[in-house]
């Protein structure tokens, strides 16, 4: 058996393979759909074909051959700029787009996402960006990086600080807690335009923004009232209601992806502890407020998966911080990094999780278990969210 | 059948009174009065002046947002002299680093909430006071970080 040449060995057929490996390789290689490039025209047509093959490469979503593909993309690309064209196996036209922004790599990132969307049904990474904090500057300011690390720019510049931030799900607009003020208030600012709005200044603190899915609503924690709650601010009307009825120390919140529920931490004296709040269509709406047991007595963080299947969250493991996941509603958690990894946060696929962990920023493969450091060295790195 | 209905009263008082130790069965009296803050104008933060703490810090141990005989004692002191001169304050709550940075902003704000409540339940006046909680987004230089500096304006 071990005189066989490897290429025979494979050849073998996947019930008489031996092991674990061998039979999810073959289950995988039944169901992963597979994809031709064919060949771009044009000035730059050669450049756009193989830039687009280090793209779908890099993300690894499905098999690229020419043998009889699942769908085969063509097009052409003049001056940087990329037409492409989606067919399937019959023939049939899924996809035909034409992408000029300024630069070949902008426009072959987008191309490679949509092309993953159109082929897996889950949206690609390459033109995802992820938020964070940073003192690389000397005070806390935001910073933006795509999934590998790259492209990074420091978003913010304003004097004693910029914490808390949050993408909409375009990325076209962040939310975060600015300290121009000296004190902390919510901020939206429009990336296309560089535009910045206040959203709260409201006396005592305001921070925790997050996004809802369509963009049109904020969560965010404000003390006005005597004590901090969790708000839901309509950014069209500026109008806010309050939905977490604590007495303790409410913090993180997130929303479910379908925007009907916002999930929190709260300390009421023991400890903070996972919420999940409904936020009400309308004011005579019931709305319920529950505890969502987590296995843990000390959570924060909290975000749900892209498929509101699983929810991943900061607790406190032993002596340690660490980033887990539990199925939702409920079932089984599972500690993804332990030694004081903290504020975990969903890809837009749901196959990673990004956190940080002693100033180091990580990308974390929940499959296979595996994880990259995708920036080291850029100051102290806390508080990621990724795109959604 | 008069020892039964002696028996019945009793037992049923001595139901009512456990119904009240639960927790979630406060009597109004028990509840807390919570106090909306006021407008921030012409209050200074401690990121952008040098303020003067009116006091020594206090000091909270692990995740606790109650207050302590000490601290009560700390501010009862406060207290005595604000009506002299009858002047701001802002209450700042901190936190070390090691916490999520989120819960830090909320804790330190609940700290800060909860000195304040005390001072306007000693006759301070509400208009009077300021909170605001930075967590360990602005480090201060302190022995211990897990605390609440009353800043006079």
């Amino acid at each position: 058996m071990l005189l066989i040449p490897p290429v025979h060995a494979l050849s073998l057929p996947a019930w008489l393979r031996f092991g674990k490996d061998a039979k999810s390789k073959a289950a995988s290689s039944m169901t992963q759909k597979t994809v031709a490039v064919v060949a771009f025209t044009g000035g730059t047509g050669e450049s756009a074909q193989r830039g687009l093959l280090v793209e779908l490469t890099a993300a690894s979503e499905f098999r690229l051959t020419n043998e009889n593909p699942d769908f085969s993309v063509s097009g052409s690309s003049v001056g940087g700029r990329v037409t492409a064209r989606v067919v399937n196996r019959e023939g049939k036209e899924l996809m035909d787009r034409t992408y000029a922004a300024p630069g070949l790599d902008e426009n072959l990132k987008a191309l490679a996402d949509d092309l993953i969307l159109v082929v897996t049904g889950k949206p690609g990474l390459a033109t995802s960006r992820i938020v964070f904090v940073s003192n690389k500057s000397g005070s806390k300011q935001i910073f933006m990086c795509d999934a590998n690390g790259k492209d990074l720019q420091q978003v913010t510049h304003h004097p004693h600080g910029c914490v808390s931030p949050s993408l909409n799900a375009d990325g076209s607009a962040i939310a975060f807690t600015s300290y121009r003020s000296g004190f902390p208030v919510v901020q939206v600012l429009d990336l296309g335009l560089g535009y910045e709005r206040t959203v709260t200044d409201t006396p005592g603190s305001s921070f925790g923004a997050s996004f809802s899915p369509d963009g049109n609503r904020l969560a965010v924690v404000m003390s006005f009232l005597g004590n901090p709650e969790i708000f839901v601010t309509d950014l069209n009307s500026n109008s806010a209601a309050c939905i977490s009825d604590t007495t303790g120390a409410p913090c993180s919140p997130s929303w479910h992806p379908d925007g009907k529920q916002i999930i929190f931490a709260d300390d009421r004296g023991t400890g903070p502890r996972l919420y999940v709040a409904d936020v009400p269509a309308t004011n005579e709406t019931e709305a319920k407020l529950i505890r969502w047991r987590s296995g843990y007595s000390f959570c924060a963080d909290p975000e749900f998966s892209p498929e509101a299947d699983r929810v991943a969250f900061t607790a406190k493991v032993g002596n340690d911080l660490a980033v887990v996941v539990k199925s939702w509603p409920s079932g089984s958690a599972r500690v993804i990094q332990a030694g004081g990894a903290v504020h975990p946060s969903w890809s837009p696929n749901g196959r990673y999780l990004c956190y940080s962990q002693h100033g180091t920023l990580y990308v974390h493969h929940l499959n296979s278990g595996t994880r990259t450091a995708i920036l080291n060295g850029q100051g102290q790195i806390t508080e990621p969210r990724w795109m959604k | 059948m008069k020892r039964y209905g002696v028996f019945l009263i009793i037992a049923v008082s001595l139901a009512l009174t456990a119904c009240r130790l639960l927790p979630g069965h406060s009597t109004a009296q028990e509840t807390d009065v919570v106090f909306a803050l006021g407008t921030r104008e012409g209050f200074s933060s401690p990121l952008q002046a040098a303020l003067k703490p009116a006091g020594p810090a206090l000091e909270f141990e692990g995740s606790s947002f109650v207050l302590t005989g000490v601290h009560r004692k700390m501010l009862d002191a406060l207290i005595a002299d604000w009506s002299r001169e009858k002047p701001r304050y802002l209450l700042a709550g901190y936190t070390p680093p090691g916490l999520p940075d989120d819960y830090a902003r909320s804790l330190s704000e609940r700290r800060a909430q909860a000195v304040r409540q005390y001072l306007i339940e000693n006759k301070i006046e509400a208009a009077y006071l300021q909170t605001v909680g930075f967590g360990f987004d602005s480090s201060l230089n302190s022995p211990s970080s897990s605390v609440v500096v009353i800043f006079r304006q």
